[in-house]
Parts: structure tokens; C-alpha cells; sequence
């Protein structure tokens, strides 16, 4: 699959977690707690991702009385075959690696 | 015949204040009611939502739910922070370059606009600056949010009132240089901060106010038919026509004001069944009617100084500069107030539904 920008190593890492389990439906915080990725890095990545056509979400129905129902993200076809893709390729070991929380360089 | 009109709107405004009043404060205990008791850190983020793009709400609308959901509060604070940074790193429509560009037109306009008033008319120079400077700042802000201006019709009518406004000013200082003395600078600001205000609200209206098309159009209507009244008044001044007629236009001056602000608030309500879709046709109502009425105001002005040298009122014989403090005090400022206070009043009594109504509502029919 061509890429016409290369993938910062937050958003592969987003990626390659959402990948982990492509059926499951995942909140943005829990995202961020277990890449250890500031909420302000990770919604910009969700919504490159979203408008790419790389993740799809969906609004949690089930939100407790008096809470505003949560988003949910999940890969895409095209999101499945590119986490693949980068799930091979050497560069993708970047999960949970220090420094990651230092700023964003873009989807 | 213009006293008894005042005398009765006098009257009629007096009694019509306690229903005010008691609407304002239901719609005080209203808003209260509906407002959820929220912390600092989402009073923070839900402010950065805010300004966030339509397109972009949904976004606004994850990070909020997210928070509601995160319980500790130090945590709650660094999730807020982290998001509002992001809101504020949203790439502006076209990327930075097109941010710069206008930046940039905005300084630039500042500067060749204050030369060119200076020269031409030099007492309109500190509106101008100031005008322009606000309108550009304003444009910078839409771009830098990624906000599409709004070209509906009454954000048309607005903008040409807008502009028709500014035409007739410079028009008054051009023919009567000395009608600069009503026009200080502390006016001459207020003057520009009222007109890029309109502008505003009509170009890229704050989203709580764009609750729908109603709201613009019946706002808008009640600014011409009020503009319409304000020039009927001005007309009528020196005309002496029968009594029975006198009693009939008594009628219509008086009550065409309160209707103009108050129904298409309580239309607007009862339809949207919303506290806010009222408010918006009346923040609509006065947005047009600043403009409408103001760029109606001088031009009168004029026409009266030329023929006897008295005042719009009639009352004084002094310089025509002395109707620009007049237009400023009533268009920017006793009618908006005027017409925010009943508008409100309307709203109020459009959203509000009697008690049991809604149960009847939901009852299913036998």
C-alpha cells in the first residue's frame, strides 16, 4: 500500500495498538494511557486517521446516566492493511518507547 | 405629534417593564436550571471546544465525553490542558500561509486605510483605523478557526447595512467637516465596535446563536420593519394629517417597536421550543437593526437640516453633526437595549410550555 507521507512514530503506534485487536471498538484515554501519549497528541492523530479513511468511530451507546456518551475508534479495511504493513516493516518496534509524549510531528 | 407617541411608548414601556422583568428572571432561573455544575478543567476545555470549527465538533465533542469520564482531578487538569493545546494547533483553513496572508492584508489595510480617511476625510480617521483594524483581526480569527463566513440573505442585508452605514458618515463628514466635533474619539470607537460587531455576528455568528434559518429571517424581517418605523417617525414629524389618522399612526408607532423585537423572539421560541432560538432571532433583530436604523438616521438627518436647519427632532436649530451624536445614541444604543430587553422577554415566553403540556404531549391518543 503506497503512503504519501511517512508515519509519524506516535501514529504508527496508534495504529499498530488499534491493531492489536482490529475488532474491538477503543476509547481515545485508553489509547492514551497505554501508549503513555498526552490526549493532545492523540486526538490530532485520531482525527488524521478518521479523515483518512483509516479508522472509523462510532458513539459509546451504553455511557452511564449523567454521562455524555464516549468515542470509539477501531480500524478500517485500509487501517487493518496498513497496521500489517507496518507491523512488518523494521521501523514499526515503537510502542510504549520513551519520548514518545515529546511533541507531534503530523499524521 | 411626535410627544404623544413618546408619552405613550413611555407609558406602555413602564408597564410593559414588570412583565420584563418577571420573564427575564424566569429565563435567569431557566439558563440555571440548565446548566450542569462543571469544574474548572472542563470549563476550560468545553470553552476551546467552542471555538472550534463545525467540522470539527465532533472532535470537541470526544475530548469532553473523554473527560467526564477520567475521575481524578489532577488528571483530569492534564487531560484538559493537553486538549486545549491541541485545539489551539488546529491548522487554520488553507494552512498557515493563507493565516499569514490575511494577517498580513489586515495590518496592511490598517495602514492604507488611515491614510486614505486621513486625507479624504480626515474626521472619520479613528473610525476607520479602528473599523479596520477590528474587521481584519476579525478575518484573521475566522481563518485561524477555519470558520466559512456566512452569505445567507440576512447576513447580506446585514453587511450592506454595514457598509451603507459607514457610506452615510463619511457622506455627513465630507459635506459638514465640523460635524467631526460629535464624532471624538471615544464615539468614533464606540461607532466602529458596534458596526464590526454586526458585521461579526452576521458573518460567523458565536454557534450558540446559529440555531437554525428561522431565527436569522425573523430577525432579520424585525429589522427592516423596524427601520421601516424609524424612518415613518422621521417622516411624520412636520405633517399635520387628520385626527382619526393621527390616532391610527399613534397606534401603529407605538406598538410597531414592541412587536418588531418581542414576536419574532416568541415565534422563534414556541417553534424551536428553546430558550435559545429565541434569543437568537432577537440577537438577530438587533444585529440588523444597528445598521438599518443608523443608515437611516442620517440621511433624514441631512434631508431635514437642508430644509429648515433644525435637528431630526425638530426641536433645536444647531449643526447637522449634532443628529451623528443622536444616531449614536439611539441606533447603537437605547434601541439595541431596548430591543434586547423585549426580545428577551419573548423568548421567554415562546420557550415557556404550561405545566402538564408536555405530559399531554407524550399521552398517547385514545
Amino acid at each position: 500500500m503506497a503512503r504519501s507521507r511517512r508515519l509519524s512514530p506516535q501514529t504508527t503506534a496508534v495504529l499498530l495498538a488499534l491493531a492489536e485487536d482490529p475488532a474491538a471498538w477503543r476509547y481515545g484515554y485508553q489509547l492514551c494511557q497505554q501508549l503513555d501519549l498526552k490526549p493532545g497528541s492523540l486526538y490530532p492523530i485520531l482525527m488524521r486517521l478518521t479523515d483518512r479513511g483509516l479508522l472509523e468511530s462510532t458513539w459509546d451507546t451504553g455511557a452511564p446516566t449523567g454521562r455524555p456518551p464516549r468515542h470509539l475508534y477501531r480500524l478500517t479495511g485500509s487501517g487493518r492493511a496498513l497496521a500489517t504493513e507496518l507491523a512488518a516493516a523494521p521501523a514499526a518496534v515503537v510502542r510504549r518507547r520513551p519520548g514518545l509524549t515529546e511533541g507531534w510531528q503530523g499524521a | 405629534m411626535r410627544w404623544i407617541v413618546w408619552v405613550l411608548l413611555m407609558g406602555l414601556l413602564s408597564v410593559a417593564l414588570a412583565q420584563i422583568g418577571s420573564a427575564v428572571a424566569s429565563g435567569v432561573r431557566y439558563l440555571a436550571a440548565r446548566s450542569r455544575p462543571a469544574d474548572p478543567p472542563a470549563r476550560l476545555l468545553a470553552a476551546a471546544v467552542a471555538a472550534l470549527p463545525e467540522r470539527r465538533r465532533d472532535w470537541g465533542r470526544a475530548m469532553l465525553a473523554e473527560l467526564a469520564s477520567i475521575p481524578d482531578r489532577p488528571a483530569r487538569w492534564r487531560f484538559a490542558l493537553s486538549c486545549v493545546r491541541a485545539t489551539l494547533a488546529l491548522p487554520p483553513a488553507g494552512g498557515w500561509p493563507v493565516l499569514a496572508l490575511v494577517g498580513g492584508a489586515a495590518v496592511a489595510g490598517v495602514a492604507v486605510i488611515g491614510r486614505v480617511a486621513g486625507a479624504a476625510v480626515p474626521g472619520l480617521t479613528v473610525f476607520a483605523v479602528t473599523f479596520t483594524a477590528l474587521v481584519g483581526a476579525l478575518a484573521t480569527l475566522a481563518v485561524a478557526r477555519s470558520r466559512r463566513p456566512s452569505v445567507g440573505p440576512p447576513a447580506v442585508l446585514v453587511s450592506a447595512a454595514v457598509v451603507a452605514s459607514i457610506v452615510v458618515t463619511a457622506l455627513l463628514l465630507h459635506r459638514d467637516p465640523t460635524a467631526a466635533g460629535y464624532l471624538p474619539a471615544p464615539a468614533a470607537v464606540y461607532l466602529a465596535v458596534g458596526l464590526a460587531g454586526c458585521l461579526w455576528v452576521a458573518l460567523a455568528p458565536p454557534r450558540r446563536l446559529a440555531t437554525g434559518r428561522r431565527g436569522q429571517y425573523l430577525g432579520a424581517v424585525a429589522a427592516v420593519v423596524f427601520a421601516a418605523w424609524s424612518l415613518l417617525s422621521h417622516r411624520l414629524e412636520p405633517a399635520q394629517p387628520p385626527l382619526p389618522a393621527v390616532m391610527a399612526l399613534v397606534v401603529v408607532l407605538v406598538v410597531t417597536p414592541f412587536a418588531t423585537f418581542a414576536v419574532p423572539a416568541f415565534v422563534a421560541g414556541r417553534a424551536g421550543r428553546s430558550f435559545r432560538a429565541g434569543l437568537s432571532a432577537t440577537v438577530w433583530a438587533v444585529t440588523a437593526s444597528v445598521p438599518l436604523t443608523y443608515a437611516v438616521w442620517l440621511p433624514e438627518a441631512m434631508r431635514r437640516h437642508a430644509i429648515d436647519g433644525r435637528t431630526l427632532d425638530g426641536e433645536l436649530v444647531a449643526p447637522v453633526g449634532a443628529d451623528l451624536a443622536s444616531a449614536l445614541a439611539f441606533c447603537l444604543g437605547i434601541f439595541p437595549l431596548f430591543g434586547l430587553a423585549l426580545g428577551v422577554a419573548g423568548a421567554v415566553l415562546g420557550s415557556h410550555r404550561p405545566a402538564g403540556a408536555e405530559h399531554r404531549a407524550r399521552r398517547p391518543a385514545r
